[in-house]
């Protein structure tokens, strides 16, 4: 690049300030004349010096993220216990082991694994049927029936007159009890686990292989009518014409879903229709509306019961020989009426089976009466997986665990081992099949299911030995071997999948916590320069790390039992935490107490301590957009109090002016809303065209134009404050980053006109067009942007004296040489220095936000401006305000850009921004762009905080920017900590899986990324601009 | 936007005589009294309730000025005894002037209240909807919080400015005004919460926050917050 005259100046420069600095040393220290060589040395010492001292800081600041790293690592896997979901689907030809008897398997007209039972079937799914409301009401004691006893005989009357034709068992389910996650056990048979790793992590639609799935691959036709839950799950599985679904989120709605299933149920069942399909699923929703809203002890109760038990005696009446009945509960409701969690009343719902052949029998005389109360004879909810598969004629789904019901295959007359011992077998097969792909796909050995390997064995011998002619009990044996493998093996798994592991998550808390407490020292608790102390720190932090993994090892052979990777992870942090405690206590003359002792570092606590408390409800982490817009503000109105009442005239006209631009803009990007489900009714969501779509109005396309337009203008007139607009900021701030700017405005437009097809016929051209345009914003911001930042010369202008006129405290006079020249942005050559790399990274975040999003950052970019001049005039960088502000900025703006802390709003699509095809590293990169942006942005503006209008010959700066990083990672590390914590406490919460556990992963992911950008991003960023500042005006 | 150099203006002092001083004591119980009167009222019509309750407020304060505080432009309150025979003389030329100053003051207040109000949507009340119950709750934070300053101080430029700043001594009058904003920005906090309750709607809680933050404020700036200045470092 070409720098025009000044060039030769700088170096003049250069090499007069360390000259003249050496000139002093060497009079001082010995009364020699210096020689011209030694400024070379001083400046090369000075150099080596400085790379040393920031090597160390970046090598501890890293060992704090790697803290982190192991302690959401260890609290996540005992949290989120996940399953694998496998792929591989059961295939009708395939049975999983030798039939056994006479039938041929492979046919779906006949059966495939095992003979057909029944052509059709009408499975009637009453949202929250708890048991208790099915069966008479028997007084104990003096209690009275509710208003929910006695309102749906019909189950109970016609078990128990016709115990051939109909069943009613206790129906229990996993938990969570919400209908989703309820639907997704009925229909595939597995266990619920809050992360299902699969193929499509973002889609809600079932990927594994389950009864639905069967069905539509044996050709048979699916009605669904009622509750919409199921479109979602089953997308494209129901037969277009006669499927009705109903929203079911209207919980104050108690007849619109149910009078929408009931009109549409019997003119199915008319036998002119019935040959129209093979399948139909109604789901009423109208008992768990009536719960929500009334309680389940309510007369509204009493008139749903009523109404159902009128409904189902037609529907009983209606149905013909070949059709099997099912009605059944999906979950209970508690007290109140509502459910999600794991109580009794809500994990106990009602199963009843219905045919007009008789069919049904009970293994024991005493069982013709269904049970009085849900704690006997039960029988699991993922039961009716197989159970329905082998009635139907299907195969079992893969992933299944559960059980065939001995009532439906015993026979009417109850004695039918042999049919239940088989279908028994085939079920223990499929799930033998089913568990050694998942160890294989896991990597698992043997050793977690040796007891249900044993017991598969023996359960085969028995199988063997039994003849043509076997008798009642040696069959009763084989039924009951491989029932006892399959209990067995759901045990396990339920083990595996279902339950919180409590010390791994202690272990993973108890690190954030103290590497917290570690953090909380370095960063506010030193007094001086601390890059000075850092070496020791980082000393004997290795050797605390390395002595507590020799322990770890030590311990693992000792106690085998104990979970390795628990082990090592505790040992490595603990070691080094120690290692660290005992050098606060080596270096403890320079250790001060963390806690603040000024308004400003009062009210950064109180910001971020609120914040982190508040995580503990779900109203404030709902609303957590509208609590960082008032804490924002607040800031902005505290700093302009602060700012009036500045001694200095320009401090306070320029602190005034910039809070209330601070406060003003932060109000203008809260008009970009994107409002999660739990905000409405009272969020109208601003970010795309309409709330219910997902791409930008015409009008917003015209956002990036303004921000090209506008947003280089407003940075420029930040470095024209301090004449520091000079050299390569003329080229970047002038040139490139409007450039990009505009190539990226571009994009979003080409992206519209892609997607709204506007030009019918040039959709591959527009598509090939702007990948291109996003790749070269890419190479400008981040290739072309980085050479600049490395490369460029610190940005001062020297002007003769013919121009002296205009002197101000902006330029400086090199002593020894007062006459000759001035230095044009001296006075913020370290802030302008840095400040580009912020502008850069800007560059690449705009990109990769839609256009409203590109608004939000761009206010966001100028916000961090203006706050590096409010701390400036305040004299606040001393303080932990600026970093903490910037961490709130950060959240503030990850709102604004199109997010929040669900995984449905993520926007997956940005991964095509730049990209035809998902390709690694850069798909995950583009998407965490996109999500993380704000936060980036912020993480990467930390040091200019405490580098701008900073003069370059001050002492400790390099200390200064760990001290404000350390404190921006401690704002995350708190609010990471306060969400781990309240997930861990709230695990039996009704809430966790939809409020608290989103929001610890998303606290989790953003501390780790503000972590390894503002380590290698900022603080590694700072060694290029203190380099080219070096290099002038020497190391002080 | 320029300071001068010049002395910052001592604290209030209340009128000594024995009403003034029993009257200063129960006038935040007296304000307070006034809100949980209405309180039912604003949670059911916040518009309507509000309104009414805005003039008595305004009467309570106007009262309170007139009782205890002296106005603009009369000095400070000496502590001292009078001559017998000035003091009637005194007092019927005092009164209209007090008179005066309370609705002098009154009219500013109301016109700060428009201020008070955009701080308010700055601060996150809704933008396009509620105007009135934004615009009534700023009134009402603005006849706590500045209508006895506009009272005592008058409307130099100056002097906001400095009361801006926290510059001022604390006082009855300023440490009522602080306890005002203080405290509703505290009421703030119920609002996000689901407990569905009718007494979170807009802007219930924010002015119940004012109201207890002025009584306190008041009390703390009549008492052992007197003269103290404010530090902000």
């Amino acid at each position: 690049m070409d720098y025009g005259e000044p060039l030769p100046s700088y170096e003049g420069i250069a090499a007069a300030f360390a000259k003249a600095k050496a000139d002093k040393e060497r009079d001082e220290a010995q009364g020699l004349r210096p020689a011209t060589r030694d400024a070379a040395v001083v400046q090369k010492q000075g150099e080596v010096h400085f790379k040393a001292a920031h090597g160390l800081v970046i090598a501890f600041l890293t060992w704090i993220l790697v803290l982190h790293a192991l302690g959401i690592y260890l609290f996540t896997s005992g949290f989120m216990l996940t399953r694998l979901v496998l792929d591989e689907k059961s295939e009708c030809a395939l049975p999983p082991t030798d039939i056994g008897s006479t039938h041929t398997p492979g046919s779906p007209e006949t059966g495939c694994w095992h003979p057909k039972s029944f052509e059709k079937a009408v499975v009637i799914l009453i949202d929250a049927l708890r048991y208790d409301f099915t069966v008479p009401f028997k007084s104990e004691d003096s209690e009275q029936p509710h208003h929910f006893h006695n309102a749906l005989p019909v189950l109970y009357e016609t078990a128990i007159n016709n115990p051939s034709n109909a069943f009613l068992l206790p129906f229990i389910a996993d938990p969570p009890t919400a209908t989703m996650q309820r639907l997704k056990g009925l229909t595939t048979g597995t266990l619920p686990t809050f992360v299902d790793v699969g193929s499509n992590f973002a889609g809600a639609d079932i990927g594994e292989d389950n009864v639905l799935a069967q069905l539509r691959n044996a050709s048979r036709r699916i009605v669904h009518l009622g509750d919409d839950t199921w479109h979602a799950l089953f997308p494209g599985y129901f037969e277009p014409n006669l499927t009705h679904a109903y929203d079911s989120f209207n919980v104050w709605d108690l007849h619109t879903v149910d009078n929408g299933v009931t009109d549409h149920i019997f003119p199915l069942l008319h036998p002119s229709n019935t040959s129209k399909w093979d399948v139909t699923i109604g789901h009423y929703l109208g008992v768990d509306h009536a719960g929500h809203r009334y309680g389940p002890d309510h007369p509204a109760m009493a008139a749903k019961l009523k109404q159902m038990d009128d409904t189902l005696r037609r529907i009983i009446g209606q149905i013909d020989d070949n059709t099997l009945l099912v009605v059944m509960g999906d979950h209970g409701m508690d007290s109140k009426g509502d459910h999600g969690g794991e109580s009794d009343d809500e994990i106990q719902a009602a199963l009843f089976m219905y045919s007009k052949r008789k069919f049904f029998g009970r293994s024991s005389p005493a069982f013709q009466t269904p049970p009085a109360t849900a704690k006997e004879r039960q029988v699991a909810q993922i039961d009716l997986v197989p159970t329905l598969s082998l009635l139907l004629g299907l195969p079992i789904p893969f992933n299944n665990l559960g059980a065939p019901i001995e009532e439906a295959f015993i026979g009417a007359a109850g004695d039918d081992y042999r049919n239940l011992a088989t279908v028994n077998r085939l079920t223990a097969a499929q799930i033998h099949r089913y568990q050694h792909e998942y160890a294989l796909a896991r990597g698992l050995d043997g050793s977690t299911r040796v007891s249900s390997l044993s017991l598969w064995a023996s359960a085969n011998n028995v199988w063997n030995s039994l003849g043509k002619k076997s008798t009642q009990d040696q069959l009763k044996d084989a039924y009951s071997s491989y029932s006892a493998y399959q209990i067995e093996t759901l045990k396990i798994c339920r083990d595996l999948w279902a339950r919180f592991d409590i010390p791994r998550m202690l272990s993973g808390v108890t690190i954030l916590a103290l590497s917290l407490v570690v953090l909380a020292v370095y960063a506010r608790g030193i007094d001086g320069d601390r890059s000075e102390l850092t070496p020791t720190l980082f000393a004997m932090a290795s050797i605390g790390t390395t002595i507590g993994l020799l322990i770890g090892v030590g311990t693992t052979y000792a106690i085998p039992s104990l979970a390795r990777d628990n082990t090592f992870a505790y040992c490595f942090a603990m070691g080094g935490i120690v290692g660290v405690g005992a050098a606060f206590w080596y270096i403890r003359r320079r250790i001060s107490s963390p806690i603040p002792t000024s308004m400003w570092g009062w009210l950064s606590v109180i910001f971020t301590v609120a914040l982190s408390a508040g995580f503990a409800a779900n109203s404030f982490t709902i609303w957590e957009d509208e609590i960082l817009l008032h804490f924002l503000v607040t800031f902005g109105v505290l700093t302009a109090i602060s700012s009036l009442r500045q001694k200095a005239a320009t401090d306070r006209i320029l602190g005034t002016y910039h809070s209330i631009l601070f406060v003003l803009l932060t109000r203008v990007a809260s008009l970009s809303r994107l409002c999660r489900e739990e905000q409405m009714p009272y969020c109208r969501a601003t970010y795309y065209a309409s709330a219910t779509s997902s791409t930008s109005a015409t009008w917003q396309l015209a956002i990036p134009y303004v921000v090209a337009l506008l947003l280089p203008a407003f940075i420029r007139s930040y470095y024209d404050g301090t004449l520091s607009y000079q050299g390569s900021a003329v080229l970047w701030l002038g040139f490139a980053l409007r450039f990009g700017l505009l190539l990226s405005a571009a994009y979003w437009t080409l992206d519209a006109a892609d997607d709204g097809d506007w030009y019918p016929g040039y959709g591959e051209i527009l598509k090939t067009t702007k990948i291109i345009i996003a790749q070269l914003t890419l190479a400008i911001a981040l290739a072309f942007g980085y050479s600049t930042f490395a490369w460029s010369k610190p940005f001062l202008k020297i002007e003769d004296k013919s121009k002296k006129a205009k002197a101000s405290k902006k330029e400086v006079i090199p002593e020894g040489n007062p006459s000759s020249i001035t230095i044009l942005g001296y006075a913020n050559v370290h802030g302008s220095r840095y400040a580009l790399l912020v502008t850069m990274w800007f560059l690449a975040i705009a990109l990769v936000q839609k256009p409203m999003g590109a608004g939000a950052i761009a206010i966001a970019c100028w916000q961090i401006f203006s706050l590096f001049e409010i701390i400036d005039t305040n004299k606040l960088s001393d303080t932990p305000i600026g970093p903490v502000v910037l961490g709130l900025l950060g959240s503030f703006h990850f709102f604004k850009t199109g997010h929040q802390h669900t995984l449905s709003s993520i926007q997956w699509e940005s991964a095509f921004i730049a990209l035809r095809t998902i390709k690694y590293p850069w798909t995950p990169i583009l998407v965490v762009l996109n999500t993380f942006g704000a936060q980036i942005l912020c993480a990467v503006a930390v040091p200019a905080l405490v580098l701008w209008k900073q003069s370059p010959k001050k002492r400790g700066l390099l200390g200064d920017v760990a001290k404000a990083m350390g404190t921006h990672m401690l704002f995350y590390a708190v609010v990471n900590l306060a969400t781990t914590m309240w997930a861990g406490h709230l695990r039996r919460h009704l809430m966790l899986y939809r409020i608290f556990c989103p929001r610890f992963m998303g606290g989790a992911v953003v501390l780790l990324i503000v972590d390894v950008v503002g380590i290698f991003m900022a603080v590694g960023g700072t060694r290029l601009s203190f380099l080219s500042i070096g290099e002038v005006f020497g190391w002080h | 936007m320029k300071i001068k150099d010049r002395a910052l203006p001592e604290a209030t002092n209340i009128y000594p005589t024995g009403f003034a001083q029993s009257y200063q004591h129960l006038h935040p119980f007296l304000v307070l009294a006034l809100g949980s009167w209405y309180f039912n009222d604003i949670v059911a019509n916040p518009i309507k309730g509000l309104s009414t309750a805005l003039v008595w407020l305004a009467v309570l304060q106007i009262a309170y000025c007139v009782t205890c505080l002296p106005p603009y432009g009369t000095g400070k309150v000496v502590v001292e005894k009078k001559k017998p025979g000035e003091k009637e003389k005194k007092r019927s030329s005092q009164v209209a002037t007090k008179i005066f100053t309370g609705l002098v003051a009154l009219i500013m207040s109301l016109i700060v209240s428009l201020v008070v109000a955009a701080t308010l949507v700055l601060f996150g009340a809704p933008m396009t909807t509620h105007h009135w119950e934004t615009l009534l709750c700023a009134g009402h934070m603005s006849l706590l919080a500045t209508l006895p300053l506009v009272y005592v101080r008058g409307v130099e430029g100056q002097t906001w400015q400095e009361a801006v700043a926290l510059l001022l001594p604390v006082d009855d009058v300023y440490g009522g005004m602080i306890g005002t904003f203080v405290g509703a920005w505290l009421g703030a906090v119920p609002v996000p919460l689901d407990w569905d309750r009718a007494w979170q709607r807009w802007p219930v809680t924010i002015v119940t926050g004012a109201y207890v933050g002025y009584a306190i404020g008041k009390s703390i700036g009549a008492t052992w917050g007197k003269g103290g200045k404010i530090v902000f470092v």
